[in-house]
């Protein structure tokens, strides 16, 4: 067991290699110069070689690759060029709230998904299938950023049940029941598309399952439908389920990042989309890193945790 | 889970499936109702739920020691008088800094058409014969958030720093931003602990309108005692004014918490707190003022005005001096001939841009002088719109089949730019658009030879205004415009005396700048914010920025 997690852990290195090289170069070959976006009007040509020099830009580009993992892994992300301030600062802080947010709409997913594709698949072909079929389709091609517009048009301003913007109430106090109310619709509008595609795979999973012969066994010796559902068809669909919960993850990240503008959320999002309209390259670089990293941890935990309920996957 | 019996099975897929259903609905709701999802139903805003307690009509006194929260289009930059930039930001930082004179912004447009300079931090003033030097008497037994006197001494410290190289805080990003203030000045003094002295190399009739004004650099004066403690570039995160709010917290890109100070010298603000939270959003921001999380919201987009106001929203007008522009950079390679950018001007159809797509909430711009200036001239047009001499001029120019160029704008902006997009593409311009939050189009504003155009609102009630937007040597310039002869018409005014001379030779600086159209005028503003239903007592002046220490919330 600890083999194949050691084993799983090292292949993550290659793949986060390429992730940050790749990060490097479509940000350094992107348009905008990082000199004289920093000078700006006061770039003289001995003023731009100097900063150059000093921020090493004139070393060969594999070199400038190296020196700036090396960094990374120092934990130095570098100064933002339109903050001014230390890239990691502004970052951890909103990533923070991006992990609340996103959290929320994991939950949301990952709930609703597993009880509407076992509804669904439990009794396939029946006329709540079709609808649950139907609207789940309907349901994974919403855009998120629109279906947050909708929510909070129809839940904030026209219902007035729930706050519009925000994490916490500004008049009230910080508490946990004020952000629960703040994040319940943009949680919905990010995980009401993976929340689908959840369904329907699990739906598949469970009409597998259902049809397997040792379901068909168990049957035929009369244990209880309950019994069956509950012990033998939840075990045996819970493999995909985790494997599905990691990759809709990165899907969840990037909802979110567009859910926040709709909902003022104070996240990562808006700030990196900021960095990239402003060439912050430490900016969009550290951004795009953490969330990628973030991605590559999540399915290696979904990996281990699979491993850990089937047996026959460690070898 | 295990335990989940087949009718709690069912239960819960009742639930789910109402989800999705409703989720569904949503979406045909949504399509229907086009593009107003938040459309029309008046009747139920949340906000008269929890205002039941208040009949209109009975004259109360102002609620006080309320929070007031202002929705602003975009986070502040620095709190620090001498660094920050934008309007929103001079809005926040005047709560928390004062200068030596102030503008009296009580009264609305219609009452005081330009807006009085009045004694703040200064009790009185006396300016020389000559025009040239300034002596302000500074009122006593002021001290400053941080417990520190406010003195002579204190603000020769905001002067040095902002202009004096040798001086030990001097700071290049203030002395950049401040040299549209101080370019002219000679020497700053303090004869006595309550006097200051300003000398100037010219007469310089702009002055007290500049240090009451904001935007890009202040007058508004911060503690010397807390710039020496937290240096010059940690002031903004513990910034020390006089003002009669001082800052309690804020959080990047979340918001900013002003609380009142106890020890302010003038009449005690009302609310307890004002909270300043960025909303880049439109909608976002509209739906926040209608839920009541908050309270005022900064640029209602114009297309929402009318239903803001059908709903029982206040959006107060005035006449702003502010015009939107664009800066055609003649450092460009199509923009350096003069016959191109009077194409561009002649080809924007202003007149319905104001009427049709500004609903009449902007007046038609046609002069870098803005409305609301002590020059402006309503019959002043040059340039109007004429799509056929604009080709010709273009075709004469080397261009009849146009070409393409980048506009860089900022949120908030896109009605009126794609607007300009479809005109220009009438005479063959292709514009690509891009579209930058404040902050991040601020450094990008002076542009580089690949971007042709940018767009700003800007502007001044001193006729100084055009010195600012077309100097040579002027930071206010984002396009590289330099014309000699328009120098040598503000280098006049700049020295003469006499005010009415004066603006005359402002006059002939306007008309050359106009001619050479690197500025295209657009429009004026007439708008500014929408209120809450129950705030009181705002006021909304002639100007980009109003008080907001007699306003609450009933």
């Amino acid at each position: 067991m600890a083999l194949y997690i050691g084993k799983r852990m090292l292949a993550v290195v290659p793949v986060l290699l390429f992730v940050t090289f790749t990060v490097f170069l479509a940000v350094h070959y992107s348009p905008g110069n990082p000199v004289d976006m920093i000078l700006g009007n006061a770039a003289t040509p001995e003023a731009v070689a100097n900063l150059s020099r000093e921020m090493g830009l004139d070393k060969p580009l594999l070199v400038q690759y190296v020196n700036w993992l090396a960094d990374l892994g120092q934990g130095n992300f570098g100064n933002s060029y339109i903050h001014k301030t230390p890239v990691y600062d502004v970052l951890m802080d909103k990533f923070k709230n991006t992990v609340i947010l996103a959290a929320g709409g994991l939950v949301l997913t990952c709930l609703f998904g597993i009880l509407i594709g076992v509804a669904a698949g439990l009794k396939p072909s029946s006329w709540l299938d079709r609808i649950i079929m139907f609207t789940t389709t309907v349901g994974s091609n919403l855009p998120t950023f629109w279906l947050g517009i909708v929510l909070a048009a129809l839940f904030s301003v026209k219902l007035g049940w729930l706050p519009s913007s925000g994490m916490y109430d500004l008049r009230g106090d910080k508490t946990f029941a004020s952000l629960l109310e703040h994040m319940l619709l943009p949680s919905i509008a990010i995980a009401v598309s993976s929340l689908a595609v959840v369904a329907r795979l699990i739906r598949a999973s469970v009409i597998e399952v259902m049809n397997a012969d040792f379901i068909q066994t168990l049957r035929s010796h009369g244990l209880p439908f309950r019994r069956i559902v509950g012990k033998h068809l939840l075990r045996n669909i819970l493999a995909p389920v985790v494997n599905i919960t990691g990759l809709e993850v990165g899907y969840l990240l990037g909802g979110v990042l567009f859910v926040e503008t709709v909902f003022s959320w104070p996240g990562l999002g808006t700030l990196l989309y900021n960095g990239i309209m402003g060439h912050d390259i430490p900016f969009i670089q550290a951004g795009v890193v953490l969330i990628a990293v973030i991605y590559v941890f999540v399915n290696l935990l979904a990996d281990i945790i699979v491993s850990l309920l089937n047996p026959r996957l460690r070898g | 889970m295990k335990f989940l019996a087949k009718k709690q099975y069912q239960r819960n897929m009742w639930k789910a499936s109402l989800v999705l259903v409703l989720a569904f609905a949503l979406l045909l709701t949504g399509c229907a109702g086009g593009q107003g999802g938040n459309g029309k139903t008046v009747d139920n805003a949340p906000s008269n739920a929890t205002n039941a307690t208040t009949p209109e009509g009975e004259a109360k006194g102002p609620v006080k020691d309320g929070t007031l929260i202002v929705g602003l289009t975009t986070d502040v930059s620095a709190l620090d008088p001498t660094r920050e930039a934008g309007w929103e930001s001079y809005l926040v930082n005047r709560n928390i800094h004062e200068s030596l004179v102030k503008e009296d912004l009580s009264k609305t447009s219609a009452e005081s058409p330009q807006v009085a300079i009045v004694p703040s931090l200064a009790e009185s003033w006396d300016i020389s014969e000559d025009g040239r030097t300034y002596t302000f008497h500074l009122r006593q037994g002021v001290k400053f958030q941080d417990g520190s006197d406010f003195n002579a001494e204190a603000v020769e410290f905001n002067v040095r720093r902002a202009w004096d190289k040798d001086f030990e805080f001097f700071d290049e990003l203030s002395a950049a931003l401040m040299s549209r203030t101080y370019h002219a000045l000679k020497n700053v003094t303090s004869p006595d602990e309550h006097t200051v002295v300003f000398e100037f190399n010219t007469p310089y009739p702009a002055f007290l309108r500049l240090l009451a004004q904001g935007s890009g650099g202040s007058g508004l004066l911060a503690s010397a005692e807390a710039i020496r403690k937290y240096g010059n570039d940690g002031y903004a995160e513990h910034p020390a004014g006089t003002g009669p709010y001082q800052l309690e917290e804020r959080v990047m890109g979340e918001k900013i918490v002003l609380k009142r100070f106890d020890g302010y010298w003038g009449d005690k603000a009302y609310s307890e707190k004002i909270i300043f939270r960025p909303i880049v959003d439109e909608n976002a921001r509209i739906a926040a003022l209608k839920t009541g999380e908050v309270d005022i919201i900064q640029g209602p987009p114009i297309d929402s005005i009318d239903k803001l106001k059908e709903e029982g929203y206040q959006v107060p007008e005035a006449d702003l001096p502010i015009v939107y522009y664009l800066t055609l950079n003649t450092g460009n390679e199509f923009f350096k001939d003069v016959r191109v950018r009077q194409a561009v001007t002649l080809a924007i159809d202003r007149e319905s841009m104001s009427k049709d797509l500004l609903k009449g909430y902007a007046l038609p711009a046609y002069s870098a002088v803005n409305a609301g200036s002590e020059i402006f001239d309503p019959n002043h047009k040059p340039l109007q719109y004429n799509l056929e001499k604009a080709k010709q001029l273009l075709a004469e120019a080397g261009y009849p089949d146009g070409f393409e160029i980048t506009l860089q704008t900022y949120n908030g902006n896109d009605a009126y730019v794609e607007w300009i997009q479809r005109d220009l593409a009438k005479i063959g311009i292709k514009v690509k658009i891009e579209s930058y939050d404040y902050a991040t189009f601020g450094s990008l504003r002076f542009m580089s030879p690949k971007v042709g155009i940018n767009t700003m609102d800007w502007g001044f009630v001193t006729a100084y205004w055009l010195y600012i937007v077309g100097y040579s040597e002027s930071t206010g310039r984002y396009g590289n415009y330099a014309n000699p002869e328009f120098d040598a018409a503000v280098d006049k005014a700049l020295n003469e005396v006499d005010q009415q001379k004066s603006f005359e030779y402002w006059k002939q600086a306007r008309d050359i700048i106009d001619e050479d159209a690197a500025i295209v005028p657009l429009f004026s503003g007439k708008t500014l914010v929408a209120l809450g239903k129950n705030v009181k007592g705002f006021v909304l002046p002639s100007q980009n920025w109003y008080d907001l220490d007699k306003v609450w919330v009933e």
